[in-house]
């Protein structure tokens, strides 16, 4: 495999006494999918939220394509190919998906010295890369509104690539979703990472990571409990590692192996 | 024409008549609307839609009110153009901002529609607009006769006691009285505010200063209140000479008990039921009165109350 | 998983109705059509249709539309303005001060006060935005701000509430036609030369024609209506209006500038709000304290009529236009036909809340709630 596209190297990040982030180091390769696992309050959030600009780390390097990197602001991470999919806050239900798939990207023609949208451009774009997501819009001014929960994850992530994002982050993408749109879901993440993109999936839930993911981070407490590849790690073992050891061995006991 | 859409013209004609809730038989058809510079909230009003509606229906003329719910004088300016596109007999209506109301007023004239100034304005600018006549209370011409009143009343030295000094019209009121006293208005007209303890203050200071004035003038409510207090406070109250512009209830009270000698009423009745009769005869058989009209003063005395009593708020 | 989903066989074609019913114009659209046809029935002969009448319900309906615009792209944009029927009375004022009480030529009082009152709006955004609280409470504070100046000053300067004299100090002055002209005099003189429509029958005006030209304040309606529309619609900020208002937070997430898109737009409503002002004081030549009571609610009433979301992130300017239209012909054409004047708030409150019940319909289509 070639280099990692972005490596954190002992990324710490205290909020005043709470430490949040305690040392956490990843590297992540193009065309890989990355889980990130963890429970709530592992620490998952600030860590993305570090890795796009967000948040500076307290101590700890940020490498991107070799260089160190020093994000000002999200933008300055967007412009540079690093792009952050919400669980929620990515599209706006009222608008068309078109309109959406260009938000704060619009493409603009000229007509008599003014800009203006040029929205048979966009209309076009965006039929053209949903229906390579394997979404067959009834048309473009659709109403994100009227999609479901993993169409929508499946349009903010086509817009991501279709933007140049090397690396693509996916904040929980299918933790409110049915059985059906997760699949969607994982089968889009799937045709993102066969592009050559790096994939950094976030996730509590052992089954979806293991669906896709090449390689799998545990964070637990702010801590990273190390990198397994696939194959080298079961299901069982990651949970447990997430759920930090010996409690969850009870728990599952009594709940007979379900969870 | 096809029956149908006869039917059709029919059953709108129904409707119509069902939807139109505006007063009275026409019995001679003609249409007066009264338009008025107050808003909604503003019930002195209501005696004016009394009125027009007791006076269409005597002389069976169709008669409409109308203001701008906010009383804003521009949407007044609209309804007296809408109020014109409509093609009335005739117009009544307020001038309560020459400078806005000139043009929609002088324009109805100028079609052909016959217009009366009601309540504010003055006579020279009813005049100016092209109206037939101005139906209301002149402010010099009602202070210049509640003087002479108050002066075969024994006023010899009075207080004005001015709470609207910002409205030049007002002090008119003040100007008349002293002139109507024969005495020169000097610095009798006090500049009090609107703070009814200010007020009432401003007054016993001035009465302790001042012991020879004998009479006082409230200009409406908002001073007679304080003044009616302050009088039962130093113990001058029905000693001294009190009138007072306009009617409130304090002002009833203190007519009734002997405070006030008299107040000047506008009769805004008058304002309303005049102008509906003048038109009317004015259409009909082309007579007018030679002059303006003044509605008030008409003064309120303790043995004038009971119908003020009766008809408060309806038609006084 | 296989390759394509294809079509989703649970969701049904959307018929042609309900994708014409989604278009934020249409309760605009249906509600001029009805209230065109109740009126020609109901008050066809009553002068409401004859030049004069036409030119006075237009020239309401002009009015309401120019604030409406700005009300409307504000809404969209996810906030509200309360303060704009004060913001009118203090521009009013301002205008009469500078061009009146300070003798300033006319042009240099109608510039300063549209770089003050385009100043106030966007103070109110930026407290807005900055302070997170609710736009609601924010220019209700405006309201009440701007309204006590616009008594204040006049009485401290003057010592009274309305400031006349103002078309005399425009008299000859460049800018101050612009908003308180008329165009196309030479046509209405001919039409009334013609006969077609009425003519002054004495005074000094006699042979007149009693609608002789188009007052600018509506020239400036229409005007702002394809700026408003062509913004929205055809341009990227009209996207970013559209984000704004829909969901910020998303909109930042993809790089809108939030804050700058509503700041901005705080100050066209104030800007709508201040042509609105200098063309009354220019038509009527004085300035009073109590000018554009309550013209904020009736701005808002259009827009919500023309099937924007009081919760923002949709609607339409020919909408709001359309609202405004209906607004004003309901209001005059009430009186032509002879409905009792008080009637007309329960006219009033009626089609608002039709409009309302529409447009949540028309949002749980869109959004695909059930």
């Amino acid at each position: 495999m070639s280099d990692p596209i972005i490596q954190m190297k002992n990324i710490e990040k205290h909020f005043g006494s709470v430490i949040a982030l305690a040392g956490v180091s990843v590297d992540v390769f193009p065309g890989e999918c990355h889980c990130l696992l963890g429970d709530n309050g592992a620490g998952k959030s600030t860590f993305i939220k570090t890795m796009s600009g967000v948040h500076k780390p307290t101590a700890g390097e940020i490498i991107f394509e070799g260089k160190p990197l020093d994000f000002a602001d999200p933008r300055d991470a967007m412009a540079a190919g690093i792009a952050t999919v919400h669980q929620h806050l990515s599209m706006i239900p009222l608008m068309s998906v078109s309109r959406n798939f260009f938000m704060g990207n619009e493409p603009m023609k000229k007509i008599a010295g003014i800009s203006f949208f040029d929205h048979d451009f966009a209309n076009r774009v965006t039929m053209e890369e949903m229906r390579k997501m394997g979404i067959n819009l009834r048309g473009p001014d659709q109403a994100v509104g009227t999609l479901s929960g993993g169409e929508r994850q499946t349009v903010a992530i086509a817009r991501a690539v279709y933007f140049g994002a090397k690396v693509l982050i996916l904040d929980e993408p299918t933790s409110a979703l049915g059985v059906r749109q997760t699949a969607n879901v994982l089968a889009t993440i799937d045709k993102v990472r066969k592009q050559g993109i790096a994939v950094v999936f976030i996730t509590h839930n052992v089954r979806h990571a293991m669906a896709v993911g090449d390689r799998f981070t545990v964070l637990n407490r702010g801590q990273t409990l190390g990198t397994a590849v696939r194959g080298e790690i079961t299901p069982e073992e990651l949970q447990d590692m997430m759920a930090g050891g010996q409690e969850m061995v009870q728990l599952e006991g009594s709940l007979g192996g379900t969870v | 024409m096809t029956s149908l859409m006869k039917n059709l013209m029919l059953a709108t004609a129904v409707a119509a008549a069902s939807f139109t809730v505006a007063q009275t038989a026409a019995a001679e058809g003609e249409k007066y609307i009264l338009v008025s510079h107050a808003p909604d909230s503003d019930t002195w009003w209501n005696t004016i839609k009394n009125g027009i509606a007791l006076a269409g229906e005597q002389v069976g003329a169709e008669v409409e009110y109308r203001n701008p719910p906010t009383g804003d004088i521009a949407d007044m300016a609209r309804i007296i153009e809408q109020a014109t596109a409509s093609g009335p007999d005739g117009i009544i209506t307020t001038l309560a901002d020459f400078d806005v109301l000139k043009g929609p007023i002088s324009a109805a004239v100028d079609q052909g529609i016959d217009v009366i100034i009601m309540n504010t304005g003055t006579p020279e600018q009813a005049r100016e607009v092209g109206a037939l006549m101005y139906v209301g209370q002149p402010e010099y011409d009602a202070g210049y006769a509640a003087g002479l009143r108050a002066k075969d009343e024994g006023v010899t030295n009075f207080l004005c006691v001015n709470h609207a000094i910002q409205q030049p019209t007002v002090g008119e009121r003040c100007r008349g009285y002293a002139d109507g006293l024969g005495i020169d208005l000097g610095d009798s007209m006090m500049d009090s505010g609107t703070d009814p303890s200010e007020i009432k203050n401003k007054v016993l200071a001035y009465l302790s200063a001042n012991p020879d004035v004998d009479g006082i003038l409230t200009l409406g409510p908002v001073s007679a209140d304080p003044t009616i207090a302050a009088l039962q406070e130093n113990g001058m109250a029905g000693a001294i000479h009190f009138g007072t512009f306009d009617l409130g209830e304090e002002i009833v009270k203190a007519i009734q008990d002997g405070t006030i000698n008299w107040g000047i009423d506008q009769q805004p009745f008058l304002q309303a039921y005049m102008p509906v009769v003048i038109l009317a005869n004015w259409d009909r058989y082309g007579v007018l009165p030679g002059n303006n009209i003044n509605s008030g003063p008409g003064f309120v005395t303790k043995d004038a109350l009971a119908k003020v009593e009766e008809f408060a708020g309806e038609y006084r | 998983m296989a390759d394509t989903t294809d079509t989703d066989e649970r969701i049904k074609e959307i018929s042609p109705l309900r994708r014409a019913l989604i278009r934020p114009e249409l309760g605009g659209m249906v509600g001029t059509v009805a209230v065109f046809t109740l009126f020609a029935l109901f008050a066809f002969d009553s002068g409401m249709f004859n030049s004069q009448g036409v030119m006075n319900w237009s020239i309401v309906s002009a009015q309401f539309m120019i604030i409406a615009v700005g009300a409307c792209l504000l809404m969209i944009a996810g906030e509200f303005d309360l303060s704009v029927g004060s913001m009118i009375g203090f521009a009013g004022m301002m205008i009469a001060v500078f061009g009146v009480v300070l003798a300033w030529p006319m042009w240099m009082a109608i510039l300063i006060t549209f770089v003050i009152c385009c100043g106030l709006g966007a103070l109110n955004g930026w407290i807005v935005v900055r302070t997170g609280l609710p736009s609601f409470i924010v220019t209700l504070a405006f309201l009440f701000i701007l309204r006590g100046f616009t008594i204040y000053i006049p009485q401290t300067v003057e010592r009274k509430t309305i400031i006349g004299g103002i078309r005399d100090a425009a008299e000859g002055d460049w800018l101050a036609p612009i908003f308180g002209g008329k165009i196309g005099q030479p046509i209405f003189q001919w039409l009334g030369d013609m006969g077609v429509i009425g003519v002054f029958e004495r005074g000094t005006r006699a042979g007149q024609p009693v609608v002789d030209g188009i007052p600018m304040l509506i020239v400036w309606a229409i005007a702002l209506i394809i700026f408003g529309h062509i913004l929205l619609t055809r341009t990227r900020f009209g996207n970013w209006i559209f984000a704004a208002g829909g969901d910020a937070e998303a909109a930042r997430n993809s790089g809108v500038p939030v804050n700058k898109v509503k700041i901005l737009m705080f100050m066209f409503t104030a800007f709508c709000a201040t042509v609105f002002a200098v063309c009354q004081v220019m038509e009527f030549g004085s300035a009073g304290a109590d000018r554009g009571l309550l013209k904020e609610f009736e701005a808002i009433i259009a827009v919500v009529i023309g099937g924007a979301l009081l919760t923002g992130g949709y609607g339409s300017v020919i909408g709001a236009a359309l609202g405004a239209l209906i607004f004003g012909v309901v209001q005059q054409g009430l009186f032509f036909a002879g409905v009792e004047s008080s009637l007309f708030r329960v006219f009033l409150g009626v089609i608002l809340l039709f409009a309302v019940i529409l447009n949540t319909y028309i949002r749980r289509i869109i959004t695909g709630e059930r």
